[in-house]
């Protein structure tokens, strides 16, 4: 911030504090705005998320299910990454490419997507797979400018994203995914269909079980907290602007696909 | 600066009765969206507990904003962002402007943003030679008919589909149709080009959460995050009090402002953003600006009186149950800011006598305060607005509206407490009714300066005793 900013904050702080009867200066506030420990039901919240027994995350599936329906959001539950890799293919096949001719997938570089094995599967069908991934080989040597400038041409030529997510809440059928590198946020908005593949133990309650997550959770709290970016998608892009008649696809996807990993062993995190 | 037109409301609001295609448009939009809301609404569980949470929540915000925009302002500038604080709408726009000319911007896509309307952004950056493209489909509609947005979520609720296709195919070339899966494919395909070719992008903030130092947009469209991802540059600009303390907050705030908006569980999309893209990621902007408004807020803030009106998260519900707002529509208010909510902000942004009929206009049924997800009491408000324009108010600089009136109820408070002198003026006033025209019950037409209460129903005549006189007659 240069100095003639500071400056202009200040002014415009004091005038708040004018407004609201503070003293000028003033910092912080007795009894505290923010925490910095969780409540203990918090915790105890996490604790029982965490804890979920296979059949009542199979019950967050069903909700899901239900809530993802009206928004025109498919949910297909399938056993194994295997599986999973055929549901995308047969997804894949369904799409139509909406801009160019070409039918082409982007994928984010993440451990579950990786086990989907997408070139290998979509090979037969000709459908070229590309990871929006500075690191990607074939990337490297390059400037980061113009890897970035290939990386975004390529996704906005492809038809299909398929990205993993950092969590998807059943109450509102949202998922939740944070931008990093190798996961650039682009694939779940410029695409014609976004394909999302999650685990079972990725399902949260609600929003109010989200929320207690992202800030009090133990990786959440040691690692990461939200990045520069988070994105919350529900359903695909619509617009009602038009004498109220909802339209999908009005910027963003029309088609929105969560495919969820529900075999015993699956786990995004490994 | 948005030309502010409030003191045209009486002739607008006229002009707006009169529109047979506006009428239709709006009560159409009322009826479903007031609908499809209240619905969804008694669908919450615990409905009317997320509301009185919500409301601490946003109070403590605002009684609090200096501590919470100093850790907004903190977290996004650790995150390389910059952030810009602007007391007016003059001092936003040269920040806009500079920063667009110092990266040699020509082409911006915004996404739409009451705030941005506020301080008139659009105009100035066209001044500049910047072309600016509206990318919500509403807002992209109003900007090719060259008119503002008429309501706050959904900016062209007052164009039929048929006016939006003949308006698509004078503007686009497309060949007409009043499909509206058709024309929204038509905007699809135009703002697909202008999204990819912008320098850069510029949304408004629903709320930001001073705990973790980000803003968030929401939207249904994905424009907004277009707007956000593509470009090099995204400047976001938020008014100062649109602001929660903890993450934890945005649970109900968010919620409520969803259901409020449109019913929805959660609108399509919620993005948290707290700064430009990091050295090792593949997209997001390369620099990230937010400039928080002031604009006569901390005005209000230092009110107590309306200090309330600041919680507002515009979900826009007041609007779509405001019998006024239904029959005039969003562009005879003459402010960015329309239908109840706009009732109470423009006359405390532009003057309350500037816009006093926007405050006098409204019914006070009451029907905004029970729509309003956070009990905002606006026809409290728009009382305590009229009492100023009755007795003027040095802090507001109000000045006293109808003295003559003043002094009329001056008169009349005297008359009343002196039985004798009332009964005299009564027998009067029973006797002079009798040139008024009308029939043997009821007077058609007062004469000035009582007119107006004769303007649209009749009057029943006086009795000519005094009601304790009656009333002992009575028993």
């Amino acid at each position: 911030m240069n100095p003639s900013e500071a400056a202009d904050r200040t002014r415009f702080m004091e005038n708040v504090r004018r407004a609201l009867g503070f003293p000028p200066g003033r910092r912080e506030v007795p009894g505290g705005l923010f925490r910095d420990r969780p409540d203990r039901e918090v915790l105890q919240a996490i604790h029982d998320a965490k804890t979920r027994s296979r059949d009542s995350r199979l019950e967050l599936l069903e909700l899901l299910r239900e809530r993802a329906g009206p928004l025109k959001t498919g949910v297909t539950a399938v056993e194994d990454a295997g599986a999973a890799a055929l549901a995308v293919a047969r997804l894949v096949r369904e799409t139509c490419p909406e801009w160019g001719v070409e039918k082409r997938v982007a994928v984010w570089r993440h451990p579950l997507t990786a086990r989907l094995d997408l070139p290998r599967i979509l090979a037969d069908s000709d459908v070229p797979v590309f990871t929006a991934d500075l690191c990607a080989p074939g990337l490297e040597g390059m400037p980061a400018e113009e890897s970035r400038e290939h990386i975004r041409k390529s996704v906005v030529e492809s038809c299909i994203g398929v990205t993993a997510a950092d969590y998807c809440v059943a109450d509102t059928a949202t998922l939740v995914m944070k931008t990093r590198p190798g996961q650039p946020r682009m694939l779940s908005l410029v695409p014609s269909v976004h394909i999302a593949v999650i685990t079972l133990d990725q399902i949260l309650a609600d929003l109010r079980e989200l929320y207690a997550f992202l800030r009090w959770e133990t990786r959440e709290r040691e690692e990461e907290g939200l990045t520069n970016c988070m994105t919350m998608v529900t359903g695909p892009s619509k617009t009602a602007d038009i004498e109220l008649s909802m339209v999908h696809g009005a910027h963003g996807p029309r088609g929105l696909h969560i495919v969820v990993i529900i075999g015993p062993a699956a786990s995004a995190a490994n | 600066m948005t030309r502010i037109r409030t003191e045209l409301f009486r002739q607008e609001a006229g002009k707006a009765l009169k529109n047979r295609h506006l009428q239709e448009a709006l009560s159409d939009f009322q009826e479903r969206i007031s609908k499809a809301t209240a619905t969804a609404f008694s669908s919450l569980p615990d409905a009317e507990g997320l509301r009185l949470e919500a409301r601490r929540a946003r109070m403590r915000a605002i009684e609090n904003l200096d501590v919470l925009l100093e850790r907004l302002a903190d977290k996004i500038l650790a995150r390389g962002g910059r952030v810009f604080f602007a007391r007016d709408a003059r001092e936003a726009v040269e920040y806009c402007l500079e920063t667009a000319r110092r990266l040699g911007v020509k082409k911006v896509v915004k996404g739409k943003s009451m705030v941005a309307e506020e301080i008139g952004l659009n105009e100035a950056l066209q001044e500049a030679d910047i072309q600016v493209c509206e990318t919500d489909v509403g807002e992209f509609i109003v900007q090719l008919a060259g008119e503002p947005p008429s309501h706050i979520i959904a900016p062209a609720v007052h164009k039929t589909k048929m006016e939006v296709g003949r308006l698509f195919s004078e503007k686009l070339g497309i060949p007409y149709t009043d499909d509206p899966v058709a024309l929204t494919r038509a905007a699809r395909d135009a703002l697909r080009q202008r999204f990819l070719e912008a320098d850069m992008g510029i949304s408004g903030c629903n709320l930001a959460c001073a705990e973790t130092g980000h803003i968030t947009t929401v939207s249904n469209e994905g424009n907004i995050r277009m707007a956000s991802t593509l470009p090099r540059v995204h400047i976001a600009i938020m008014g100062m009090e649109r602001i929660a303390a903890r993450l934890a907050d945005h649970d109900v705030l968010l919620r409520l402002l969803c259901m409020g908006a449109a019913g929805q569980r959660l609108a399509g999309y919620v993005s948290y953003l707290g700064g430009p893209r990091q050295p090792d990621q593949e997209d997001g902007p390369d620099e990230f600006h937010l400039v928080v408004l002031d604009n006569g807020r901390s005005r209000i803030l230092a009110d107590e009186d309306f200090r309330e009106i600041l919680c507002c998260i515009r979900c826009a519900a007041c609007l779509n149950v405001c019998p006024v707002y239904g029959k005039i529509g969003g562009h005879a208010y003459g402010h960015v800011y329309c239908g109840p909510v706009g009732s109470v902000l423009a006359p405390l942004f532009v003057g309350v006598n500037r816009a006093k009929d926007l405050c006098l206009g409204e019914t006070l049924c009451g029907a905004c305060r029970d729509a309003c997800p956070l009990h905002i009491d606006l026809p409290g408000m728009l009382l305590r607005l009229r009492s100023k324009l009755a007795d003027g108010d040095d802090g507001w600089g109000v000045k006293r509206e109808r003295p003559a009136e003043k002094l009329f109820f001056m008169l009349w408070a005297g008359l009343v407490r002196s039985p004798g002198l009332y009964a005299l003026a009564l027998s009067a006033a029973a006797f002079l009714q009798r040139l008024l025209p009308g029939a043997k019950d009821t007077i058609t037409r007062l004469p000035y300066p009582f007119h107006e209460w004769t303007q649209s129903r009749d009057i029943k005549r006086l009795d000519g005793r005094a009601f304790r006189k009656r009333w002992k007659e009575l028993r």
